[in-house]
This record gives structure tokens, C-alpha cells and sequence, in this order.
């Protein structure tokens, strides 16, 4: 089980669940890649037990939102031309 | 002829540790949000510099937090007295930039102490440097804090060196905003980005000190030939091993790579020189990296934005007043000085002027915000030539007296203006837009003289040898200053 953390820029209550969902996670494992993000396709829950992963949520600027979420990585999305 | 300097901050940060502007941490500090803290705590007591000499999973690096965010550090960094006052430093600086026909194109060296160590493919790893997280809650590591980005235009040989934050998104990919109406924004979004062409850039990670105030001055010359008068001999630069920029050969980092075309990815929230967060994660500009170079034992640097003082406010503040000064003596308006308060986050500027004739305040307004520096504030003061544009007591009086609450207020509607602005609207800051007001502290030419109100002082309603006789018997009367 990973943690993740992610920013939304819209308010918690309006948070989409349980849809595949493209939107950037960052790891939090501890070390030196502390905070790598990643575009990724997602499933969030705000049941912290329903998906592999805890996920904490952030609003738009920086605030972190009490709940625990959970959050399943379904696939990382590339979203820099290839070459460079 | 040079001036005292320093060629590279290891030089400087041993400069500020004799005259106790710095301190050394020897215990071992976390890059994630403990040299942070330590870093902000020191800006908001007006504090040391921090060097760090031992950072959790980075062994063989240090990091300076907070490099010049003190006047004192500003002076030592130009070769003074870290004593001198701020006119005394606004003085110097004046004097070594005056005529900016005499920057000096830099000085190509090779075998550069920058490029000691070369990173390239998956060794150029972000994640191989000590990015701070600065503070809790901004969207990433922010290794672009006390920094500056080269790049080159297009088509002409102009080459900007401008301090633009960057954030860590992954291995090989930073982000950060590029405001269009910044000298890097302008090649960005008019040039290379139209015709989708990738454009080369070396983010320079703990300059000398001089380079790096060049890199936030708004000169009229590229900071290179900038940084020149204020060292009085060229910089020395080195090429970049992968792009033909040149980046000053003393610098402890330097990140290669090319900005994507008309690709944007999250970036922010991050705390941010106003003091506050302001700008939400958005999409912004992206920095792909393909090199890393660095001196052996490497120092990063971090500049902890916030609410005051950091280095952001102190050297933009310092900077753009003087620019602004330099620009209206240059329109022949008799003014006594420019001042920013560095309290102000660079967003007020207080002008002295003898004002000979109505509506000169207006005038000046006008000229500063109409300048490509604009941008950048929205408070004008104007006070006359016998207020003390340094000192805050004398300001907050003339505001408070002599500007009237409506012939004295002058609001403009429709300026340019940062998206940082906390009080901006949402719709404002996406636009860049922003409103400008003028406080006027002169009192109107039109009144007959035996109308205009007398200050009541001690420099103005005592004869000159009464005031002579005090002073000169001022201990004896028992008092100690």
C-alpha cells in the first residue's frame, strides 16, 4: 500500500469518486523522490478502505483536507512529447 | 577597475560568517520542510543567513538559506560596510550603473568550477539535488528559489537572465509560470511557442551574489553586461555542455534542458513574495531537463518567500526603486529619490519631488506604471523634497496629512498587474490585470502661500541658532543620545 497526495482545485464535497479520473498524484514514500508526481489515471474514494492506496487531498492552495481518501493508480499517463 | 566582490557565494557566505550575517548549522536538517522552517524563522526575525552543512539523504551537499535578505548582506555582497545605510547603498549602486553604455560583454573561460561534476541521461536526476520543500502545502520541491534562468531569443542576440520559480515535478521535469509580460515571457509566448519550437534554458542554482541581484534588477541591458558594472570587470561565463547559453562559471548548479512548446502541466500552490499563497495550482510553463552540472561538494541555495523580509523583497524592492529613479531623472523630473519598502513586498513605491508645477505627482505616477516595470506595484506616494523618503515615520505622517482622502487619491482602473496579487479578483489575476492608486502628499501649487500649512518641527519652526545652541549643549541638558 502507497500514499499519494493530490490537489483539487474545486471544493472537497464536489470531489469525483469511483470514475476513472486523469489528474497528478504525488508519491509520499519517504527518501530522496519524496513528492515525484505523475499524471495518472485514478479512481478516488473518500472511503479511506475502499482502494489500494491511502490518498490525502489538498484544495488549490495547499490546504489539507481532514478526511482520509483512498485511491486506486489504474495507469501513469505521459504527458511530455516523446524526445524530449 | 573592479570593485570588492565576491566571485562565487562560497566566498560571500565566508564574508557574512566573519561579520556574523551568517550561521552555521552543523546538525543534520531535513530538506523536507525543516531547513524550510529554520529558513523562515530567520527572514521574519531579520536574522542570519543559514549555511547548512549536512542535509538527511544528501550527503556531500549543503545548501545557504536566506543568502541576502538582510540591507547588511545586501552592502556586504557589493564590497561595504555591512554598517552602511540604505541611501549609502543606493548611492553605490547607483554610481556603478548610471551609464549602462559601459556593461561589458562577460568573459569566456573553460574547465568552469560549475561544471566539475556532469550529470547526463538518468543520472540527471532532479531528485539527485536537495530541493527543498519550502512549505507545507506547496505543490512541490521548489529548486528554483535564489536562482536565475538563461535564455536566449530567437532572433535576436538578446539573452535574458531572469529569476523564474521552479518547481521539481518529476526526475527530468520542472514547472513554473513565465508571465507574458516578463523578458523570458516575451521570447516564450510570442516567439519560440507559436512556432512550437523548443527553447534551450540553464537554470543557474546558487549565482554569485552579484549575478544573482543583476538577475532581479529591471536594467535596460542584458543582466550579463549588468552584472558587469556592478563587479567593474566582466563575468565570467562557460558554455552550457548541452546548448550554446554561457552560465557564470562560479555558480555551485546549473540544470540544462529545453522549455516544451505548448505543453503545460500543474504547478503551485507555493508561498509566494506577497506573503501569502495566492496563485492555486495551475498550469504552467515546463522545463524538461537532459544535464545536470556542479561543483564538487555542491552548495544549493534556498530563498524562503514569505512575509517579510526575504531576499525577494529586499532586492526586488531595492532594485526596482532605483530603476524607477534612474527613469524619471532621465525624464527630467527634480526628484529627491525613489524607495520601496521592502515591508510593502515591493508593491509600494514613496517618490520625493520638489514639486514646481501641479499635478507633477500624477506625472510621475503615470511614467512608472506606463514602464515595462509597472507591472510589478500598484501604490504610488509622492511626498516633496523635505520628506525623508526612508523614513517610515515621516511617510505614514505626510500620508496621513497632507494627501487629501479625495482630491489627493487617484485610482486607475485598467493596469497591468501580477496574478500574484493577493487582493486581485480571480478574474484579475487570470488577465494579469490590476488597479493602480497615487497618493499625492504634495500640497497644491494653487494655494495662495499664506494658506499652505507650516510643519511644526524641530529642523523648521526654530531659528538656525537656536537650534545650533541645543544641539550643542544637548548632553549637558542631561540627555544621553
Amino acid at each position: 500500500m502507497a500514499e499519494y497526495d493530490t490537489y483539487i482545485v474545486g471544493d472537497f464535497k464536489d470531489m469525483v469518486e469511483d470514475v476513472e479520473t486523469v489528474t497528478v498524484i504525488r508519491d509520499l514514500t519517504p527518501g530522496k523522490k519524496k513528492y515525484n508526481s505523475m499524471y495518472a489515471k485514478v479512481l478516488i474514494s473518500k472511503d479511506e478502505k475502499k482502494y489500494p492506496n491511502t490518498l490525502r487531498v489538498r484544495l488549490g492552495r495547499g490546504q489539507l483536507v481532514d478526511k482520509g481518501c483512498s485511491v486506486d493508480v489504474v495507469e501513469i499517463v505521459n504527458v511530455i512529447p516523446p524526445g524530449l | 577597475m573592479a570593485y570588492k566582490y565576491y566571485k562565487d557565494n562560497r566566498a560571500f557566505i565566508e564574508a557574512c560568517l566573519k561579520t556574523g550575517d551568517a550561521i552555521e548549522v552543523n546538525e543534520e536538517v531535513d530538506w523536507d520542510l525543516e531547513m524550510g522552517a529554520i529558513v523562515r524563522r530567520t527572514c521574519e526575525k531579520k536574522g542570519p543567513a543559514v549555511f547548512f552543512k549536512n542535509i538527511k539523504d544528501y550527503p556531500g551537499f549543503q545548501c545557504v538559506g536566506a543568502p541576502i535578505a538582510t540591507y547588511r548582506r545586501l552592502a556586504i555582497a557589493l564590497g561595504m560596510d555591512p554598517n552602511s545605510k540604505v541611501p549609502e547603498i543606493s548611492a553605490e549602486y547607483l554610481k556603478r550603473t548610471a551609464d549602462e553604455s559601459k556593461g561589458l560583454p562577460p568573459k569566456v573561460v573553460t574547465n568552469a568550477p560549475c561544471q566539475q561534476v556532469v550529470l547526463q541521461g538518468d543520472d540527471a536526476s532532479l531528485w539527485n539535488l536537495p530541493a527543498p520543500m519550502v512549505h507545507d502545502g506547496d505543490g512541490g520541491r521548489y529548486i528554483g528559489t535564489w536562482q536565475f534562468v538563461v535564455a536566449k531569443d530567437l532572433d535576436t542576440p538578446f539573452v535574458n537572465w531572469g529569476m523564474y520559480r521552479q518547481m521539481a515535478f518529476d526526475e527530468k521535469t520542472m514547472a513554473g509560470p513565465v508571465l507574458p509580460f516578463s523578458d523570458m515571457g516575451k521570447m516564450w509566448h510570442n516567439k519560440y511557442q507559436p512556432k512550437n519550437i523548443p527553447m534551450p534554458f540553464a537554470v543557474v542554482v546558487n549565482p554569485d551574489p552579484l549575478s544573482a541581484i543583476a538577475s532581479c534588477a529591471p536594467a535596460g541591458i542584458a543582466e550579463a553586461e549588468f552584472t558587469s558594472l556592478l563587479m567593474g570587470e566582466p563575468v565570467e561565463v562557460t558554455k552550457c555542455i548541452t546548448s550554446d547559453l554561457y552560465v557564470p562559471a562560479h555558480a555551485e548548479i546549473i540544470i540544462e534542458g529545453v522549455l516544451v512548446p505548448n505543453v503545460t502541466i500543474d504547478e503551485a500552490p507555493f508561498g509566494e513574495y506577497t506573503g501569502y499563497r495566492t496563485s492555486p495550482r495551475e498550469k504552467r510553463t515546463v522545463y524538461r531537463v537532459n544535464c545536470i552540472t556542479m561543483r564538487k561538494n555542491p552548495i544549493m541555495a534556498m530563498s524562503n518567500m514569505g512575509v517579510p523580509t526575504d531576499e525577494g523583497q529586499i532586492l526586488r524592492s531595492f532594485s526596482l526603486a532605483l530603476e524607477l529613479d534612474k527613469l524619471l531623472r532621465a525624464q527630467g523630473i527634480p526628484i529627491t529619490g525613489v524607495y520601496m519598502l521592502p515591508e510593502s513586498t515591493h508593491h509600494l513605491m514613496v517618490v520625493g519631488v520638489k514639486p514646481i508645477y501641479t499635478n507633477i505627482a500624477t506625472q510621475i505616477a503615470q511614467l512608472a506604471w506606463g514602464s515595462k516595470l509597472g507591472p510589478w506595484f500598484h501604490m504610488v506616494v509622492v511626498v516633496d523634497e523635505k520628506t525623508d523618503i526612508y523614513s517610515k515615520d515621516e511617510l505614514i505622517h505626510a500620508l496621513s496629512t497632507k494627501c487629501h482622502p479625495v482630491r489627493g487619491i487617484r485610482v486607475t482602473e485598467h493596469g497591468v498587474g501580477s496574478p500574484l496579487n493577493p487582493f486581485a479578483s480571480p478574474e484579475e489575476r487570470v488577465y494579469s490585470r490590476a488597479p493602480k492608486v497615487l497618493f499625492d502628499c504634495t500640497f497644491p501649487l494653487e494655494w495662495p502661500q499664506s494658506m499652505v500649512p507650516i510643519k511644526v518641527s524641530f529642523d523648521s519652526v526654530y531659528p538656525k541658532e537656536i537650534q545650533e545652541r541645543v544641539l550643542a549643549k544637548w548632553n549637558t541638558y542631561g540627555f544621553k543620545d
